[in-house]
């Protein structure tokens, strides 16, 4: 008897146990996942995060600018898990799950957080330097699979096809032997074969760069005029114009 | 007079009916879990209904699997205007994980107009409660509307 009372008086004297929930906002414990932030200053557009998420909430939408391309991400919080996947796989860690639950909205489009991600592609060709260890963390983390380490025949290729130059192996080599190769400088080669000198070519020179003499059966050019603008490829008759590396 | 009565009463007492269309049961607890004492969405006047008639406010959750699709149109036929459809966690709106699956139908929203969408996987309790909120808010507007 005595016991329960107790229990009965030091009850009557609590307080509810009820959290007074919209008067005073509760605060998410550490680590909960909830609404989606992504920083398109520190994406790289790898494509990591969007081939991971299971329910294929993320979508990239692709627009070109004079710089690189602009990539616009969508994260559809309708249709995500809050499984945290993207945020894991993000190597530059621009995504963050971050603590805010309150996603209610009357209108889905209020539940779609984005980002627009800037980015540079680079012009040449990825290569592999003379340092390669053939550890294999390139292939790895490569998000295109395109990259092919031997580690036994110490042989490493890529395909071209499949590289999207996004730069993940190139942070991920341990040896800093990977890189983007400069674009080889180029000249507009003449094959004096094909040539008949007809001078269309001088003709539809922008620069002037070209200088024909019928006569004396001479084709020169001003490779400091040229700007490499591949007109006079395009018009010659006997395709007898090419680039060719300097 | 007495309809203003009734009016007055019936927008703090909104009535809860909660169809389950093949949802894991995470959104379900949580929902439950909202008018526990530690919650209490009894506070604003939320009540779990056991039936579709007398009910103001319809909570679905789940991805509408083909099984339950007849049963979630026949479920929201019965509820009286004005009423209004939330959905719970990322399923019924966008089927989550499992969309393109062959046995579910979702979204709701090619059944029914939805009013308030509550987003996480499962939403946390307070949110359910925010949700539910405005849900009764609209609830309100709808009534008056209907009044006029």
């Amino acid at each position: 008897m005595i016991p329960f009372l107790k229990v009965a008086l030091s009850n009557l004297f609590k307080k509810p146990s009820t959290r007074n929930f919209p008067a005073h906002n509760v605060e998410a414990k550490p680590a909960y996942r909830g609404r989606i932030s992504f920083d398109g200053e520190k994406c790289r557009n790898c494509g990591m995060c969007v081939k991971v998420c299971s329910p294929a909430a993320i979508t990239r939408t692709e627009i070109d600018t004079p710089e690189g391309k602009d990539i616009k991400f969508e994260f559809d919080l309708t249709s995500c898990t809050f499984c945290g996947m993207c945020q894991d796989f993000c190597d530059e860690k621009a995504i963050t799950l971050t603590d805010d639950y309150h996603m209610v909205a009357t209108d889905a489009k209020d539940l779609i957080s984005s980002g627009v991600a800037h980015i540079t592609v680079p012009k040449g060709k990825l290569v592999c330097g003379d340092d390669c260890v053939y550890c294999t963390l390139c292939a790895k983390k490569c998000p295109e699979g395109a990259i092919t380490v031997d580690r036994a025949a110490k042989t490493w290729s890529v395909d071209h096809d499949k590289c999207t130059k996004c730069g993940t192996c190139v942070s991920a080599c341990p040896k800093k032997t990977l890189s983007f190769e400069d674009p080889k400088p180029q000249v507009v080669a003449l094959d004096s074969e094909k040539c008949v000198y007809c001078t269309l070519c001088a003709k539809k020179c922008p620069e002037g760069a070209i200088t024909v003499d019928r006569a004396a059966k001479t084709w020169e050019i001003d490779t400091g005029a040229c700007i490499l603008c591949g007109k006079c490829i395009d018009n010659c008759p006997k395709k007898a114009l090419s680039f060719k590396d300097a | 007079m007495f309809k203003k009565m009734v009016a007055a009463s019936a927008a703090k007492s909104p009535w809860i009916y909660h169809i389950n269309t093949g949802s894991c049961n995470g959104c379900d607890i949580e929902l439950v879990a909202v008018l526990t004492p530690r919650y209490d969405a009894e506070r604003f006047g939320f009540k779990l209904a056991g039936s579709p008639r007398h009910a103001d406010i319809v909570v679905v959750s789940g991805p509408v699997t083909s099984q339950s699709k007849e049963r979630l149109i026949r479920t929201l036929e019965q509820v009286p205007e004005p009423k209004v459809v939330v959905t719970l966690g990322s399923c019924p709106k966008s089927g989550n994980v499992f969309k393109g699956s062959y046995s579910v139908e979702c979204p709701v929203d090619k059944y029914t107009h939805v009013d308030v969408s509550i987003a996480g996987c499962t939403p946390k309790p307070e949110a359910v409660i925010e949700g539910l909120y405005k849900a009764a808010q609209i609830l309100k507007e709808k009534r008056e509307a209907m009044n006029k």
